[in-house]
């Protein structure tokens, strides 16, 4: 190492920087904004999570909804009829119908009002979470 | 160690700070950047032509530290850890102004005349930083990280990505100009 080598080292080594009292405070705010932000993010997170499992929910239960009315029709008819076989009051199978029918007619409505806020809220929640990244 | 456990945080060593910042304690992350900012903004400013970029440069680069430190494995490791995020943010600063490895223009930027202050001519007390900002951008950051910083052309070709012929050049370059500049006639 020449001597001008040894020469910038030391000028290097005693270089020192004041210490700036506003710049650690600085730092710090921005590090408790930082933190905020992230805590709301994870919030926001947490709603879409929320709102998406519901919408998941509901959608699985107005397809299987439907299948399950199907499945059981049969089997609630022959119930009906067995026991029709013994007391001449108004059909089971038929009240169960018109209600199975006015929960679908209800339920298809509603579930593209929630697909569409489902979607929202996820498409929101990865944004933000696009943003943070 | 728990972030409620420092108690005294002045007489907190920095492994401790540094593993109780891990734990999200803001505090002695703040304690961490009092400690360090010195070296940080003086490591910065070597790279920057402007006081006032380094000091938001270093801002940004503490920041960025908050965020990863969950990736700091050893307190241990805090300097150079940091010193590469410094060094990635004041590049990406110079690639976001697609400024980087710019030569001054000598004409353009007339020296502030080396050889005839008195300072100078006395071969009195050398002005590093001004020396510095002669330099272009990339030499300043190799000559900074060479000289300052201590580190071996392998590092600094690991820590910047540049290629190793290049660092040597512009060490060799960079260092040849301050010794124009600033050894005594």
């Amino acid at each position: 190492m020449s001597d001008f080598d040894a020469l910038l080292k030391r000028s290097f080594a005693e270089a020192h920087e004041p210490q700036d009292d506003g710049f650690s405070v600085n730092v710090a705010h921005a590090v408790a904004r930082k933190e905020k932000s992230l805590q709301l993010r994870m919030v926001l997170q947490n709603i879409g999570v929320a709102a998406g499992g519901a919408v998941a929910l509901y959608a699985a239960y107005a397809v299987l909804g439907p299948i399950a009315v199907d499945l059981l029709a049969p089997a609630s008819a022959g119930i009906a009829n067995l026991g029709q076989s013994f007391d001449p009051t108004p059909a089971v199978g038929d009240v169960a119908g018109s209600a199975a029918g006015w929960l679908q007619s209800v339920g298809a409505g509603l579930t593209q009002v929630l697909l569409a806020a489902g979607a929202l809220a996820g498409g929101a929640v990865a944004y933000r979470a696009a943003q943070q990244d | 160690m728990a972030a409620r456990g420092l108690l005294n945080l002045a007489q907190a060593t920095e492994a401790a700070l540094i593993i109780a910042a891990q734990a999200r304690d803001q505090a002695a992350f703040g304690e961490l950047v009092k400690r360090r900012q010195g070296w940080a903004r003086g490591l910065l400013r070597r790279m920057c032509r402007s006081h006032a970029e380094a000091d938001d440069l270093a801002q940004e680069a503490f920041i960025k530290a908050w965020e990863r430190l969950k990736d700091l494995e050893t307190p241990a490791a805090f300097p150079g850890w940091f010193r590469r995020i410094a060094v990635t943010t004041f590049l990406m600063a110079k690639r976001r102004q697609k400024a980087v490895f710019e030569e001054i223009d000598e004409a353009a930027n007339p020296m502030a005349s080396e050889d005839s202050t008195p300072e100078a001519q006395a071969g009195a007390k050398i002005d590093l930083e001004k020396a510095l900002a002669r330099l272009s951008d990339a030499e300043r950051l190799c000559v900074t990280l060479n000289h300052g910083e201590g580190l071996s052309h392998s590092e600094i070709v690991e820590i910047t990505g540049l290629p190793l012929g290049t660092v040597k050049s512009h060490v060799l370059r960079g260092t040849e100009k301050l010794r124009r500049m600033l050894e005594p006639q």
